[in-house]
């Protein structure tokens, strides 16, 4: 068999098994935490006879192994449960939420990883001056600074102060869209975008623009560079052309993990401007003991973080062929 | 010689270590006296007010010997130990939150401290009294309203007298709204709810461009279900989406609403006439048999939350079109607030097949969830966008229409950001603030567009002692420790000023009901002294608090 067939093989059964584990875990961690989630959902006036029949719906009354079977035979085929808080299927919730993460996590994503490489540039031409010590010195202030923080300096200034940007939602209230692409076709939608993108954009240009800046520092010590520049080719069409192209490679798969810490990093953001997202989501089904819910969420964020480490490794692989796949030769 | 030193040191040395054991472990005679009890709280995180009472508490009883712990615990394992495992703990913060139905005196009166919900229901304290007992079953089924209040008087007096609860304050609700968009005279206060209710929705009036009413909340909406109770946000949308029989007023007393009047012809038979000018929205006439549909379909199982409030009901008759009589299996003095003012009028047409269809599958009606609810009230549901957003629109044709165009309800959890958003516009009523009403009112007086409302909550704080075990079985001690709870106190610290000493069950707000003189202990620690001593406690070298001896 070729050999990235074998190493794609080997990367998928360790990706299968780090799911397993993850699903494993939450099982698990929900049905340890302190409390009893009857309490939450079961009125303590209902007479016992009440309190078995939901019992059942929620299918408490069965063993914690039998629960366990119960729910890895349900994900296997797909089926993450019904939430106990919304009485609605895990997947319908999570549906309702998710494309307004992806937007936030793109954008946010898209102008982090553009900024970032501009300025990771940028930073290395401006090598050894003042300007560098001041652009690192800022970068490592923003990966530093708390979300909730900078959300709340930027709802202060921008929203409360100035009144240029909504504080929160997705729309304008009592906005109603036809579809969802017509959502993506208005300007309200941008505006109320805007604060939480930029929130996680802060938070997500620190990778990139060190790593693209430590990567041009590398790469303009080649010898090919050096040639270039022995040549006389002009110092820009060095940079750009020469060094640039070469330290993009790691930036892009960092972009592909990237995308997975970004799922993680909207459980914050999404709370503080009260974006409806898949974080908020999360936040609800743990305060409120709804395991399906609290479940699904994390699994999902977790698969996507899972599965975008996976992609990182292949793109890793197909696109530098300098890249050992085979770890005994 | 050496040998019999040692010997003898030995003893000693070995005597003194028992005796240090004895006295630190509690195995003596004089440790088993040591009365010790251990306060359960949320934490401060979570519940900020309940903590500091505690915690003051804590310290208080400590001033008098007693060996107080305290032991915070979240939420969940909090009501899981004090509602599952009755037997276990000594004293507990609690809550009761304002309800609608809660505005009859009958479930905080009865549930809480009839001896028949004391091993599996709301009485989780254990009080037992039969003298109480009496007094509670006696109200339930007295429909005159004034002796009914005289026996209401009683129940406050006993539940005083034993010190049941430790009272803490009732707190005040605080709301505030933007005065440049509706006008003052048109925002209303009901008793024990503030102006965050039915009336204000029906009633504001918008004075500028402005006409919807935006309202926040903390938390997002599980439900649109007339059959369904679920968080208190959702109850806000069915109260204006569907129709009541009878309303609960600006007082707090029940009056007909969408039916045109409700008498009793005896103790267990009620007349009910329906306004004949109700439709639904989707255009069809509301009905008697609409009527009787609502009121039994929680009987079938289908709908177990409002079961418990139709199970009184022994049948319903249609007399016309428009009369439909209630006949009771008992007596039951709360049913206009309890039944009438809290089932919702659903439509059969709508109904009927989703309850056949779902008799012979595992899940019942609530959680069945129309595409769009059909319901008769002064609100037509307009649209709900999931964790953002629910929106209303003024039903034009009802008898009373409001005055806004649209309500709407969007969700915040960032309480920061609530206080700005109102500033800012982006809404302009502010239903739910969780911060500090300190800041909340020092700020709306710097806003002159902005009007706060305080009213006295219908809920109450307390700790809530188990009669079980000692030390709290015994009545002197649990007046102690009441006297040692300086509520004065409480309310002006913990609380800074935004509620009012609370001494029974009855929220001074429903004037009607509260009983103003009962007796309840003095705040002061001398007192509360004065009250251990008495009841034969006493004090070991140390200071520390012993039981009487036996």
């Amino acid at each position: 068999m070729n050999l990235r067939w074998k190493y794609l093989i080997k990367r998928t059964g360790q990706m299968l098994l780090t799911l397993w584990i993850i699903a494993t875990i939450l099982f698990f961690i929900f049905r340890l935490m302190p409390g009893n989630p009857l309490v939450a959902y079961i009125d303590p006036t209902f007479t016992e006879e009440q309190q078995e029949i939901l019992m059942k719906q929620f299918g408490l009354d069965k063993s914690l192994w039998m629960q366990y079977i119960i729910y890895i035979k349900n994900l296997f085929q797909g089926e993450l449960g019904q939430s106990f808080f919304f009485k609605d299927s895990v997947i319908n919730v999570i549906s309702k939420v998710l494309p307004n993460t992806i937007y936030l996590m793109l954008t946010a994503l898209i102008i982090a990883y553009t900024a970032g490489i501009v300025g990771g540039i940028f930073l290395a031409w401006k090598r050894g001056e003042m300007i560098e010590s001041v652009g690192i010195v800022f970068t490592l202030f923003t990966r530093a600074a708390p979300q909730f923080w900078v959300g709340m300096i930027l709802l202060a200034i921008f929203s409360f102060q100035f009144d240029i940007f909504p504080s929160g939602g997705v729309s304008q209230a009592g906005t109603v869209y036809s579809s969802e692409l017509d959502k993506l076709l208005s300007f309200q939608f941008y505006r109320h975008l805007f604060l939480p993108a930029l929130t996680l954009s802060i938070y997500l240009l620190g990778l990139p623009l060190l790593l693209m800046r430590s990567n041009m520092l590398d790469v303009m010590d080649e010898s090919y560079v050096e040639m270039a520049k022995i040549r006389g080719v002009s110092k820009i069409r060095v940079l750009v052309k020469y060094a640039a192209r070469n330290a993009f490679l790691p930036v892009i798969t960092a972009m592909a993990v990237g995308i997975g810490y970004a799922m993680g990093g909207n459980v914050v953001i999404e709370t503080v401007f009260s974006w409806p997202g898949l974080g908020r989501l999360l936040v609800k089904a743990v305060s409120t003991s709804d395991y399906p819910l609290a479940q699904g969420a994390f699994i999902l964020i977790a698969g996507v973080m899972v599965f975008m480490n996976f992609v990182a490794d292949i793109l890793y692989s197909l696109l530098d062929p300098r890249v050992n796949i085979d770890s005994k030769r | 010689m050496s040998r019999k030193i040692s010997v003898v040191l030995s003893i000693i040395m070995v005597f003194t270590f028992i005796v240090t054991l004895t006295n630190e472990t509690g195995f003596g005679a004089e440790s088993d006296r040591l009365v010790e009890v251990s306060l359960i709280t949320r934490p401060k995180a979570s519940s900020p007010d309940e903590f500091e009472t505690i915690t003051i508490l804590a310290e208080e009883m400590r001033k008098v010997g007693i060996d107080a712990k305290v032991d915070v615990m979240p939420w969940e394992q909090m009501a899981d130990v004090v509602w599952y495992d009755r037997e276990s703990w000594d004293i507990t913060g609690w809550q009761m939150t304002a309800r609608p139905e809660r505005l009859d005196p009958d479930e905080f009166t009865y549930n809480l401290f009839h001896s028949s919900t004391a091993e599996t229901g709301y009485n989780f304290i254990g009080y037992i009294n039969n003298e109480y007992d009496e007094v509670a079953e006696k109200q339930r089924v007295t429909v005159d309203k004034e002796e009914r209040r005289k026996l209401i008087y009683k129940s406050q007096e006993i539940i005083a007298e034993d010190v049941a609860y430790i009272f803490s304050v009732n707190p005040m609700v605080n709301i505030v709204y933007n005065n440049q968009v509706f006008a003052e005279s048109s925002i209303k206060e009901m008793a024990g709810l503030g102006i965050k209710n039915f009336w204000t929705y029906l009633y504001a009036e918008p004075i500028s461009d402005q006409k919807d009413l935006v309202l926040n909340s903390n938390d997002t909406v599980q439900a649109v279900n007339p059959l369904y109770i679920s968080g208190s946000v959702d109850s806000w949308i069915t109260e204006l989406v569907w129709d009541r029989l009878m309303r609960m007023g600006q007082d707090g007393l029940p009056k007909p609403w969408a039916a045109k009047s409700v008498d009793w012809i005896d103790k267990t038979t009620i007349r009910v006439v329906l306004r004949d000018d109700l439709r639904f929205h989707d255009g069809e006439k509301v009905t008697v048999e609409d009527v009787k549909f609502s009121f039994e379909v929680p009987k079938t199982g289908e709908a177990p939350m409002y079961k418990p409030f139709v199970d009184i009901i022994d049948v319903i008759n249609i007399e016309d079109d428009q009369t439909l009589v209630f006949k009771l299996k008992k007596p039951w003095a709360a049913f206009e607030t309890a039944s009438l003012a809290k089932i919702n009028i659903i439509p059969k047409h709508v109904w009927e097949p989703v309850i056949e269809d779902l008799k012979d599958k595992p899940e019942n009606a609530e959680s069945y969830q129309e595409e769009v609810p059909v319901g008769s009230g002064p609100f037509k549901f307009s649209n709900w966008k999931f964790s953002e957003e629910v929106v209303l629109s003024a039903n034009e044709d009802y008898f009373q229409p409001p005055k806004v165009d649209k309500w709407i309800v969007r969700f915040v959890e960032n309480m920061e950001a609530t206080f700005g958003m109102i500033q800012n516009g982006e809404i302009n009523f502010l239903a739910t603030y969780l911060g500090d009403n300190q800041l909340l009112q020092q700020r709306v007086k710097e806003d002159e567009k902005l009007t706060m409302v305080s009213s006295i909550d219908l809920g109450f704080r307390f700790l809530a002692p188990n009669h079980r075990i000692r030390p709290f079985s015994d009545k002197a001690f649990r007046k102690a420790v009441a006297a040692l709870n300086d509520r004065e106190l409480i309310a002006a610290l913990v609380w800074k000023g935004f509620a009012v000493p609370s001494d029974g069950v009855i929220s001074p707000a429903l004037e009607y009901w509260d009983n103003p003189n009962v007796n309840y202990p003095e705040a002061g620690l001398q007192n509360a002294r004065k009250i251990l001593e008495e009841a034969g406690y006493e004090w070991d070298e140390e200071g520390r608090l012993l039981y009487p001896d036996a």
